[in-house]
C-alpha cells in the first residue's frame, strides 16, 4: 500500500488555515471552517457525515445538526485496527505476539501457532472499555493462514479465569480436535494446555471461537478470529470441479483460468502480491448485560476507519494521534476483503459498498463468485466470505462502507476506503 | 470552668477533667480514629475489590432549541464517572460536558449539562444514553420534546403576569368578602374558618403527595423521601416557633401579639409559601415546554386562588379592622411568591429543589390549620357540625377547582 503521511498533512494544512486566518482576523468574520473549507487540501467525495464536525466548539458557520460518530479518539495502542487488517500469521512470518513457526513432517507442511487465551481490557469507542477474553490478547485473535492440505497446529494455554476452546470452522476429521466440551479434551481449564491439530481445508474465509458454555459470553468476550486457507493452484488443476459451481464441459482454457484465480489467493505465488488483502471482523459488543450490543464495529473499535474531523463537504482529516483514519487503498490493484461475522446477539449482519458493486465468494470456498455484481451481503452469526473490489475506474477520494443495518452504522460498524 | 456544676449540683469534672474538655473528648477520639482508619487502613482485608455501582441521574431536560438537547446529569455514586460517548436514538453522536471541569469525569455529587447538537423534531420522542468509560450505560427517554424557552427577559415578565393574576388578584377579590364576613354570626364566621382550614388542608394533602412523588425523580444521593420529610416537619416547626413566641409575648400582655392579625399574617405566610411551590411548577413547565399556559389554566388558578383570601382574612372578621394596608400586605404575602416561584423556576429548575418547596409549604399549612384550629378553641367549640361540615366544603372546593388546573 502507498503510505500517506497523514501527520505531515495536517501540519500543513494547520499552518496554511492559521496563516490565512491571520491574514483575515482584521475585521473578517470568516471562521476557521470557512478557512479550512475554502483551503479544499483533501478534496474528495461527498461525504455523508461521520466523525466530529465540530471538535472545536464552533458553531458557526457549519451544520447544527450535529453529527453522529465518536467523540475524541482511540488512546489504548495496544491492538491497532489498522495494522490487524493486514496481519496475516503464517508460520513464517507474523504479529510477535503470535509465537509461531513453519516446518515438514510427514511429507506435510506444518503452520504452528502459540494461542493463549487471557482475560484483559479492551477499547471499544473512544474511552469506553470493555472486559474482554482474548486469544493473545487482542479481538479478534490472530489470523492464521495457512495453505489447502497444510496442517495447523495450535498449541493452546488457557490463562483466563474460565475454561475455554478453540473450535474451528474447518473441514475437521478428527472428532477430538473439535473443540467443544464434549470431545477430546473438552474444556480447558485454567492453565491447562492442549494442542490442536486440523487439516486446512477447504480453502476459504474461515472462523474459530471458544465454544465453551455459555456460548453466546465466550464468543461475544472476544475468544475468535479468522483463518485464510489459502487454494493450493496444483490441487486445484487436478480436482477443478472441486472449486466451482459449474457443470459444464472443463476446457483447458477454463482450468487455466481457475488456477490463475487460485494463484492470485496463495499467498506463496507472486501473482497473490498485487492484491490488497484485508481482514475484516463484524464484532460487537454488550457492555451493559442487557442481551443487545451497544457497540458494532470492524476489527473491535467502533468508527476506527472513519474520518477524524470532517467539514462535512469532502475536507477531512484523520484524528490527531491517527487512530481514526479510513483504511487507504489503491485504486489500480485488486482488494480482497476476507469479512468474518462474529457479531453476537444479533441473528444477522451486513457488509455494503458505496458507490460501488463487488464479487462476493460465500465462505470464500470458490473461486467462482457464489453472487456477482452486488453492493450488499448478508452474513448470518459466524457466516464469512471473500469480497473482491475494483476501484480502477473510480475517482480517488472516500468511498464509504458499513453495515446497513443503519442502527449498527451508528452504533459504530462504519467505515471509509480512501482511495488513491 | 472547671469549678462549675451541673444544675442537680454533683460535680461535672470526669476523671478530674474540666467539663469542657469531657464535651470535646468524644469528638477528639472520633477524629483520632478516623485518622486511624485512614493511616492503617486496617479493614484492607474486608475489602473484596468490589467497586461501587455507577450511579448517574439525568433530573432533567431542557431543550433551548430544536438544534440542541442538554441532558442535565447528577453524579450521585461514591465514585468520579466519565461519560465516553452518548448516544441519541441508538446512534453515537457529537456531544461536550459543561460543568465537568472541563473534561467528562463527574465527581461525586457534582452535576454537569451534556450538550449533544441534535436537529429533533418537536413531539417525537427521543431515547438518549449516555455511555460511561465502563460501558454502563445511563438511559433517559425524552417524550414528546418541545422547546423550552429558557430565561429571558420575556418570560420573566410573563411569571410576574401569571403571578399577579393567578396569586395576587384571586386573593385580594377574595378578601372583599371581609364586609360580608364581619356581618356574620359567630358560630357562622368560624364555620368559615373551618373552610379555610379545609382549603389549606387540601393544598397540604395535594402538594404533600406532589412533594413526595417529585421525590422519586431526586438524584438518590439527595435522599429524596428524607429531604421532603426534613422539609415538612422543619417548616412546621420553625413556623410553630414564631407562634409560641408570639404567644409567649401575647402572655407578657403584648396587644399587638394577641390580635388575629397575627394569625391572619401566619395564614398568608403559609399560603404564601405554597404559592411559592405552586409558582415554581408554573414556573418550570413553562421553562421546560412543558405547559401552554392558555385562559383555561389561568382561570383554574384563580378559581382555586380565590378561596385563599377569605382564609386570610378569616381570623381578623371579630376584630376592629385592620388598616387597609394590612390586607394589601396579607395579599402580597400570600400571593406574589407565585412570581417569585415563576422566576426560580424558570431560572434553575430541578425536582430537589421543586420538592423542597413543596414540602416548606406543606409544614407551613400544617401548622397554619393547628393555628386556626386554636383560633376557634378559644370561643367555642371545634368539632360542631358546621365547623366539620365546613372543612369538608373546603376540602371538597379545592377538589373541584383542582381539577381545572393540570399542570
Amino acid at each position: 500500500m502507498p503510505s500517506h503521511d497523514y501527520e505531515s498533512a495536517r501540519e500543513r494544512t494547520e499552518s496554511l488555515s492559521s496563516r490565512l486566518v491571520e491574514s483575515l482576523q482584521a475585521g473578517s468574520s470568516v471562521s476557521r471552517r470557512t478557512v479550512l473549507g475554502g483551503l479544499g487540501l483533501a478534496g474528495g467525495a461527498a461525504l455523508t457525515g461521520i466523525g466530529s464536525a465540530d471538535s472545536d466548539g464552533d458553531a458557526g458557520g457549519g451544520s447544527t445538526h450535529g453529527n453522529f460518530g465518536a467523540v475524541g479518539e482511540y488512546q489504548d495502542v495496544r491492538f491497532d485496527p489498522h495494522e490487524y487488517l493486514t496481519q496475516f500469521n503464517t508460520g513464517e512470518s507474523g504479529q510477535e505476539n503470535v509465537p509461531q513457526r513453519v516446518y515438514e513432517e510427514d511429507g506435510r507442511t506444518v503452520r504452528e501457532f502459540e494461542l493463549t487465551a487471557v482475560d484483559t481490557t479492551i477499547t471499544i469507542a473512544p474511552g469506553v472499555e470493555f472486559e474482554a477474553w482474548a486469544f493473545n490478547g487482542q479481538v479478534p485473535g490472530p489470523t492464521m493462514r495457512a495453505v489447502e492440505g497444510d496442517l495447523i497446529r495450535v498449541q493452546f494455554q488457557n490463562l483466563g479465569r474460565h475454561a475455554h476452546t478453540i473450535h474451528p470452522h474447518l473441514r475437521n476429521l478428527d472428532p477430538n480436535m473439535d473443540g467443544i466440551p464434549t470431545n477430546g479434551p473438552g474444556v480447558l481449564e485454567t492453565g491447562e494446555s492442549f494442542t490442536y491439530e486440523w487439516i486446512a481445508q477447504p480453502p476459504g474465509t474461515h472462523f474459530y471461537h471458544c465454544h465453551s458454555l455459555p456460548l453466546k459470553e465466550h464468543i461475544h468476550r472476544g475468544l475468535y478470529g479468522a483463518f485464510v486457507i489459502d487454494p493450493d493452484p496444483e490441487r486445484v488443476r487436478e480436482n477443478p470441479r472441486d472449486y466451482v459451481n459449474y457443470h459444464g464441459p472443463m476446457t483447458d482454457d477454463f482450468v487455466d483460468d481457475l488456477v490463475a484465480r487460485a494463484k492470485t489467493l496463495n499467498h506463496e505465488y507472486a501473482e497473490n502480491d498485487d492484491v490488497q488483502e484485508l481482514v475484516m471482523v463484524m464484532n460487537g459488543f454488550d457492555t451493559n448485560f442487557d442481551g443487545d450490543n451497544e457497540v458494532y464495529a470492524v476489527n473491535t473499535q467502533a468508527f476506527c476507519y472513519g474520518v477524524g474531523d470532517t467539514d462535512g463537504k469532502g475536507n477531512w482529516q484523520p484524528s490527531p494521534n491517527g487512530t481514526i483514519k479510513p483504511i487507504q487503498v489503491d485504486g489500480q490493484r485488486p482488494i480482497h476483503v476476507h469479512l468474518v461475522n462474529a457479531i453476537e446477539f444479533d441473528p444477522i449482519n451486513s457488509f455494503h459498498t458505496h458507490s460501488q458493486f463487488f464479487d462476493y465468494y460465500d465462505h470464500g470456498t470458490t473461486l467462482h463468485p457464489t453472487d456477482k455484481t452486488v453492493d450488499t451481503v448478508m452474513q448470518c452469526q459466524a457466516q464469512r466470505g471473500r469480497i473482491e473490489l475494483d476501484y480502477s475506474t473510480h475517482d480517488p477520494g472516500l468511498y464509504m462502507f458499513h453495515a446497513h443495518q443503519s442502527e449498527f452504522a451508528e452504533l459504530g460498524w462504519m467505515s471509509f476506503f480512501e482511495v488513491v | 470552668m472547671a469549678e462549675s456544676t451541673a444544675p442537680d449540683g454533683q460535680d461535672s469534672a470526669i476523671f478530674g477533667l474540666p467539663r469542657w474538655v469531657a464535651a470535646l473528648l468524644p469528638i477528639v477520639l472520633l477524629g483520632l480514629l478516623v485518622g486511624g482508619l485512614f493511616a492503617t487502613s486496617p479493614m484492607a482485608d474486608l475489602d473484596n475489590r468490589g467497586a461501587p455501582l455507577p450511579d448517574v441521574t439525568i433530573t432533567h431536560v431542557t431543550l433551548p432549541s430544536d438544534e440542541t438537547i442538554v441532558l442535565h446529569a447528577v453524579n450521585n455514586g461514591p465514585d468520579a464517572v466519565t461519560v465516553s460517548q452518548v448516544l441519541v436514538d441508538d446512534a453515537y453522536w457529537n456531544f461536550h460536558v459543561e460543568g465537568a471541569g472541563g473534561d467528562n469525569t463527574i465527581a461525586p455529587l457534582q452535576s454537569a449539562k451534556i450538550v449533544i447538537p441534535y436537529h429533533w423534531n418537536p413531539g417525537w420522542d427521543l431515547g438518549t444514553a449516555l455511555v460511561l468509560s465502563d460501558g454502563a450505560t445511563i438511559h433517559h427517554d425524552i417524550i414528546a420534546p418541545q422547546v423550552s424557552p429558557g430565561l429571558t427577559a420575556g418570560l420573566l415578565w410573563t411569571m410576574v403576569v401569571v403571578g399577579i393574576f393567578v396569586g395576587v388578584i384571586p386573593i385580594l377579590l377574595g378578601m372583599l368578602w371581609f364586609p360580608f364576613m364581619r356581618t356574620m354570626s359567630s358560630r357562622a364566621l368560624h364555620g368559615i374558618l373551618a373552610f379555610s382550614a379545609g382549603v389549606l388542608a387540601f393544598l397540604a394533602i395535594d402538594a404533600g403527595f406532589e412533594a413526595f412523588e417529585l421525590a422519586g425523580e431526586i438524584p438518590g444521593a439527595f435522599e429524596g423521601t428524607a429531604l421532603v420529610s426534613l422539609g415538612i416537619l422543619g417548616a412546621l416547626l420553625l413556623v410553630q416557633s414564631i407562634s409560641a413566641w408570639r404567644e409567649g409575648k401575647a402572655a407578657d400582655g403584648h396587644d399587638a401579639a394577641q390580635s388575629g392579625l397575627w394569625v391572619a399574617y401566619l395564614v398568608a405566610i403559609g399560603i404564601g409559601l405554597h404559592n411559592l411551590a405552586e409558582g415554581l411548577a408554573i414556573g418550570s413547565s413553562f421553562a421546560l415546554g412543558r405547559v401552554s399556559l392558555g385562559a383555561f389554566l389561568i382561570i383554574g388558578f384563580m378559581l382555586h386562588n380565590v378561596t385563599e383570601g377569605p382564609a386570610v382574612v378569616a381570623p381578623v372578621t371579630q376584630e376592629e379592622r385592620p388598616a387597609w394596608w394590612h390586607f394589601a400586605a396579607l395579599g402580597v404575602i400570600a400571593g406574589a411568591p407565585v412570581i417569585l416561584g415563576g422566576w426560580i423556576g424558570s431560572l434553575a429548575y430541578s425536582p430537589t429543589l421543586g420538592a423542597f418547596f413543596l414540602a416548606i409549604g406543606v409544614g407551613a399549612i400544617l401548622q397554619v390549620i393547628w393555628e386556626l384550629r386554636g383560633l376557634v378553641a378559644r370561643e367555642g367549640r371545634v368539632g360542631t357540625a358546621t365547623n366539620l361540615l365546613a372543612f369538608l366544603i373546603g376540602l371538597v372546593v379545592m377538589y373541584a377547582t383542582d381539577l381545572l388546573v393540570v399542570l
